[in-house]
């Protein structure tokens, strides 16, 4: 096998993201090997991790097809982030992992399950229903909490320094579990063709609202990260993490036709953009340069893997 | 009564069936390891009929029955009709049957997902396992289960939808256009695998657009015309000008 057969082997399953994985971690061991220490990776993958925890929230939804998109995980992730410090922590006093985690992941859980209630029973097309979702939330967690506050319980802030590892760990072990039910395979196939899943005798309705309440709690799970991170409640940065998080998750190689790509490839995505990011901080550019960046990397990564797709289907 | 009599063997019962409206009712039984025949000019109802009896179409009056040794069930869905025992294959496969970017075991198993799990989760061996065994009955060429389906040729693909409609069990077997886009050898492969499944007890009903396949399978032939069945021929009977006759409403 030649070295750009072997390219494009690896590209087949995860976009050009694991490429630009390998040539954006040299840049940055190369750059800032300080940064990149063992000792302080605990630190580093805390700092990736909302973002990460946001892109495999966004996948299932992607996954399963017809048009499936929920942009309301980044509102999402604020709205549990504002609730668990200023309404559950502050407010009541309660502090107690049993009791947050579950109420977090409750929370995105019924979330989820009104832009499934929305987007599936409804039909309403997905982007216009969790668009509605994307502002009330928005709108809810200003009036819970005008203006950001602090702090957060000890054990969370452990959460994105020294065991940040923990909640992605989770989040991979629940779906690597949702890998081996038959779930995923009428997941994947109504995300591939769903009249064909029809025919098969897959219900298709009840497949994709349960994607969505997946989406709602891997994004409540997310949320958590970022209470960890910010060690704090802020109303303001939720938001922010819905379109990077799509941007990564197209990064990693997953169809937003639906059908193609997982969990692994969104992560990825999203650790791609993050080392992006952490190159051109170390180059002191400014955010807006960032944001070009962004972009640029995305349609070339996704134009990379249609034209390696199209090589494919020609040879065929 | 013939319909009595089907519902006692397990077979299908149809009665009264309307497919459109202002169509003359349809009455027919369909008996476990009889292949009937569906012909007719394009759009003349056959398949509308095929689609009912498969719970995919509603229809206009009329009732379906599907006869077991304990009890008979009426098919008033699709997923009614699955769990009954009626199996589907679908027309166009590229549109309503395969998913391009699934593996052929993920394409073979979709439709019985849930007799692969042990405790829950997906025994990767069972399903194989499931899935070897029809690849021999059908004698399936695909040299890699996990690669995609796309990479197999069209006949191979549509053996692998056969099989998974076969994996269900189930006691009637509705084909549409089974052989449309497939090879002559694999045609008669199909062939016998149809013949084995009726003498096996299965009941088959077969829409075909080719009146050579329906004479070479079939003991039974209903041909539609307007929505109705304008000809039922069988026996001596059955022969191309009879059956091209009845699909152009001339007297035979």
């Amino acid at each position: 096998m030649n070295p750009v057969a072997r390219l494009l082997s690896l590209g087949r399953n995860f976009g050009f993201a694991v490429v630009l994985l390998v040539v954006l971690l040299a840049i940055n061991l190369i750059l800032s090997p300080g940064r990149f220490q063992p000792g302080s990776w605990g630190a580093l993958v805390g700092l990736a991790a909302p973002l990460i925890g946001a892109a495999i929230a966004s996948t299932p939804v992607i996954l399963a097809g017809r048009g499936g998109i929920d942009i309301s995980v980044g509102p999402l992730m604020g709205f549990v982030n504002a609730l668990t410090i200023q309404v559950l922590f502050l407010g009541t006093g309660i502090s107690s992992p049993p009791v947050l985690v579950p109420a977090a992941l409750l929370v995105g859980a019924l979330v989820g399950a009104a832009n499934g209630f929305l987007a599936t029973i409804v039909r309403i097309q997905p982007i216009v229903a969790t668009l509605g979702t994307y502002l009330i939330l928005t709108g809810v967690t200003l009036t819970i909490l005008p203006a950001p506050i602090g702090p957060a319980p000890a054990w969370l802030k452990a959460l994105s320094g020294p065991l940040s590892m923990l909640p992605l760990a989770a989040m991979f072990i629940v779906w690597w579990l949702v890998r081996r039910t038959p779930y995923y395979d009428q997941l994947m196939a109504v995300g591939s063709d769903d009249r064909a899943a029809y025919t098969a005798g897959v219900d298709v309705t009840r497949v994709r609202f349960i994607a969505y309440i997946m989406t709602g709690i891997l994004g409540g799970c997310a949320g958590l990260m970022l209470t960890a991170l910010i060690g704090s409640a802020d109303p303001n940065i939720g938001p922010t993490y819905t379109l990077i998080a799509i941007a990564a998750v197209a990064l990693g190689g997953v169809s937003l036709a639906g059908g193609r790509g997982g969990v692994a490839g969104a992560a990825i995505g999203a650790i791609d953009i993050f080392l992006l990011q952490s190159v051109l901080t170390t180059f002191n550019v400014s955010t807006f340069v960032l944001q070009i960046a962004y972009g640029a990397i995305l349609v070339l990564a996704v134009m990379l893997t249609a034209l390696q797709e199209r090589l494919a289907m020609g040879r065929r | 009564m013939a319909d009595r009599a089907a519902l006692d063997f397990g077979g299908l019962a149809v009665r009264d069936l309307v497919i459109a409206p202002g169509a003359s009712p349809i009455t027919q039984a369909i008996a476990p390891g009889e292949i009937v025949g569906l012909a007719g000019l394009d759009g003349h109802g056959q398949e509308l009929f095929l689609k009912m009896l498969a719970g995919l179409e509603p229809p206009h009056g009329g009732s379906i029955e599907l006869g077991s040794s304990d009890a008979s069930r009426k098919i008033t869905g699709f997923r009614k009709a699955v769990a009954s025992g009626i199996a589907y294959l679908p027309r166009d496969r590229r549109a309503n049957g395969i998913f391009p970017t699934q593996s052929v075991l993920d394409n073979f198993a979709v439709s019985t997902l849930s007799r692969d799990t042990r405790l829950g989760l997906i025994s990767p061996s069972a399903r194989k396992a499931r899935y070897d065994f029809y690849r021999e009955k059908l004698s399936i060429v695909a040299p890699r289960p996990d690669a995609p389906i796309t990479t197999l040729s069209g006949g191979n693909q549509q053996k692998v939808l056969l099989a998974r409609a076969l994996a269900l069990e189930p006691a009637i077997l509705l084909l549409n256009d089974p052989t449309r886009g497939v090879d002559v050898a694999t045609r008669h492969v199909l062939y016998d695998v149809f013949r084995g499944l009726a003498s096996d007890g299965m009941g088959l009903v077969i829409l075909s657009s080719e009146i050579e396949e329906i004479l070479l399978l079939c003991q039974r032939v209903l041909v539609f015309r307007e929505n109705e069945v304008a000809a039922e021929i069988s026996g001596d009977a059955l022969t191309t000008d009879s059956v091209i006759s009845a699909m152009f409403g001339r007297a035979a």
